[in-house]
């Protein structure tokens, strides 16, 4: 057992379950999308690819590239969010459908990262 | 190694970047949680956007003060405790991350990147030098043009900077190495298809030995052009088959001996470095009793060329460091000096010459020896290029100055290989040879001729090279002829023809020329840049060729 591993595990994870979480819901429907969530879901994601850098290994280097992925559909998310809130007057459906659905994809960039890191640690014969 | 140091820095990234991504998180999300009162006093909740907003730029220390509407006093208390968590996390994060990127490791693996790059990169055929040098500036300054690059390893970074700030085009890449490591070597390219071969002209022959050593060993097919100053290291060298041995001493010695014994040899010689076709009685040595002061590794060599010519000569042997021991002075000329100069025999000698490892040592001596003989012929080594000046202002006779020797064989070797054949074969002439030879260089092309190497191929002579193909016979002399008028010659004269490996000093009119032939020539400008004309317009070489059938022409 390695504290490392512990909680590298933990947050990567984490940041899959969490965007889970915000993902879930009707995508035309914002009161089913909790802001609180996507905030979580961002600031894990963001500590989920810290805890990855300098990993020089070739699944490190895979790894670090899935959470970046995660992290940018994540932002732009958030950003589309601040976006149509303040700039274009109010979310419509159309600006809550690319809110959900970007964050949709950074959810499944976590669940590649997610599966990449489970085989590699079934592959370990300890 | 690079791609280690790379990850290395990455990982030293992690905390810096944690500690300011959970203290801008907390007060966030604080800022979020607490209620404020807007301008009309009505409950107010921070948006994520206003919340990142303040954070971005309390923790950063710009401050533009509280916004969207004045703070109540609960998220005052919340923000002057989160000024103190995330300002604090925000300097330490950022002054963390600027010291890694400025980190010296870090910007030598960069450095080190870029030179390996600029190595690889490198489109013409290039000589590593190691150790950067006044010996080796003049022969980058030479040699770094058209046809040769350079790259320069020097384990001084000083060296490297000075290197740098003279720079040079076309641009030289260098890099601060031990020039004995092979890492090094094969950074600098030792194994590139372009490397043409490795100059190391260090003081240390032993250092040298140890680099042409590794240089065999990594690349059998690169030139070693190394230097030598004793006779272990010539043999040693000799028996590892390298053929490119540079010793300054060597080149003295013998040119002490053709000077005295055969003076056109040596001007022939001297002239293939940048002298003069024109013996100046200056320049003569004379004959008679020559003194010899300091007897080392450059007294030995006078002393052979000497004896070769059967010269008598007094051996005064004086070390420059157990003279400033024990004088405590390097400057020469005490009473004691005096008489020992005088027993040497100083006031019947016709030549002296300083050969001592100290620059002022050696000019006093000879200033010394020049108040008690007038006529006296004052020769002396000059260690380094830097005192040249005064032994210039010192009116000595002859000055040898090892640096520039080295640097003058060395160029000589790597860009005008004709020219070193030339004096060898020269070498092999008498006296009498060499005075019929520059009386005709004389006549026919000047006083101060210079002389070029060219080859017969498309790059170099594209008409006659296409003439050649077609299977016309051209013979040297039908190239000798003026572009102006055809029925008079041209003013140059072949010196070496070198082909398949042979060579022919002053070849025959009458050789017919082929493809690959490679040529002396000896021209001044005018008649050089003619020959040139001939040799790549097809219309003045079909003027030049068809001189049999002239008439054609001159009718008109």
């Amino acid at each position: 057992m390695n504290m490392h591993k512990i909680v590298s595990g933990f947050f990567f994870i984490f940041a899959m379950t969490i965007n889970f979480g915000f993902f879930y819901g009707d995508p035309t429907i914002i009161v089913e999308h909790s802001a609180f969530e996507l905030f979580a879901a961002i600031v894990i994601n963001l500590v989920a690819t810290v805890l990855k850098l300098g990993d020089k290994t070739q699944l490190g280097a895979v790894l670090l590239a899935t959470s970046l992925v995660a992290d940018i559909q994540l932002v732009a998310s958030a950003t589309i969010w601040a976006l149509a809130e303040y700039v274009f007057g109010g979310l419509n459906p159309e600006s809550t459908t690319a809110i959900v659905s970007l964050a949709g994809g950074a959810l499944l960039a976590n669940i590649v990262s997610v599966i990449l890191f489970i085989s590699d640690t079934a592959k370990s014969k300890r | 190694m690079n791609e280690q140091i790379f990850w290395i820095i990455l990982k030293r990234l992690r905390v810096p970047f944690l500690v300011i991504l959970v203290t801008f998180s907390i007060s966030i999300l604080g800022l979020i949680l607490i209620p404020g009162l807007d301008d009309t006093g009505k409950v107010y909740h921070m948006t994520f956007f206003d919340a990142f907003y303040f954070v971005s730029y309390m923790a950063s220390t710009i401050g533009f003060g509280e916004a969207p509407y004045t703070f109540t006093y609960p998220q005052r208390m919340w923000v002057s405790a989160m000024i103190y968590i995330t300002v604090i996390g925000w300097f330490y994060g950022i002054g963390t991350i600027v010291a890694i990127v400025q980190d010296d490791a870090l910007k030598k693996a960069i450095n080190r990147n870029k030179f390996a790059k600029q190595v690889a990169g490198l489109g013409k055929k290039f000589f590593i030098i190691l150790g950067y040098n006044s010996v080796t500036k003049s022969i980058i300054n030479r040699i770094n043009n058209d046809d040769y690059r350079v790259v320069v390893l020097d384990r001084d970074e000083s060296k490297v900077d000075e290197l740098i700030l003279e720079d040079f085009y076309p641009h030289v890449p260098v890099y601060v190495g031990e020039a004995t490591k092979q890492q090094m070597l094969k950074m600098a390219g030792i194994h590139h298809k372009n490397c043409a071969g490795v100059i190391s002209l260090f003081g240390n022959d032993t250092k040298n030995t140890q680099i042409a050593t590794i240089c065999k060993l990594l690349n059998k097919k690169v030139k070693v052009i190394v230097k030598a100053s004793s006779k272990q290291h010539l043999e040693h060298f000799k028996s590892m088959d390298l053929k490119h041995i540079q010793n300054p001493f060597d080149i003295i010695s013998k040119r002490i001996f053709y000077s005295i014994t055969a003076p056109h040899i040596w001007l022939l010689e001297m002239w293939m470095y940048g002298h003069s076709l024109k013996l100046r009685k200056r320049d003569m040595f004379p004959r008679g009793k020559y003194i010899i002061c300091g007897y080392g590794r450059m007294g030995h060599a006078i002393e052979y060329g000497l004896k070769k010519a059967n010269i008598e000569y007094e051996l005064y042997t004086i070390d420059s460091k157990e003279y400033s021991k024990v004088k405590k002075t390097t400057i020469f000329g005490d009473n004691e000096d005096k008489q020992k100069l005088l027993d040497l025999g100083v006031e019947d000698a016709v030549c002296i010459i300083a050969a001592t490892k100290d620059d002022l040592l050696n000019l006093t001596i000879l200033n010394k020896a020049k108040s008690l003989n007038k006529n006296i012929f004052t020769v002396a080594r000059e260690n380094s290029l830097e005192d040249l000046n005064i032994f210039q202002a010192a009116k000595i006779n002859k000055i040898y100055i090892l640096e520039q020797i080295l640097a003058d064989s060395t160029y000589n070797h790597l860009s005008k290989p004709l020219a070193e054949i030339f004096i060898k074969e020269v070498r092999k002439k008498d006296e009498d040879w060499a005075k019929v030879m520059v009386g005709m260089l004389n006549n026919m092309t000047g006083l101060n001729p210079s002389y070029f190497e060219t080859i017969i191929d498309e790059e170099h002579m594209y008409a006659l090279s296409l003439e050649l193909e077609k299977g016309t016979h051209v013979s040297l002399a039908k190239l000798r002829r003026s572009r102006e008028n055809r029925a008079e010659i041209l003013h140059i004269v072949y010196l070496i023809l070198k082909r398949d490996g042979e060579i022919y000093l002053m070849p025959d009119n009458h050789t017919q020329l082929k493809i690959g032939d490679e040529l002396l020539i000896v021209a001044n400008d005018e008649n050089r840049e003619d020959f040139e004309y001939i040799t790549n317009n097809i219309y003045e070489l079909k003027y030049i060729l068809d001189i049999d059938n002239s008439n054609v022409f001159l009718d008109t």
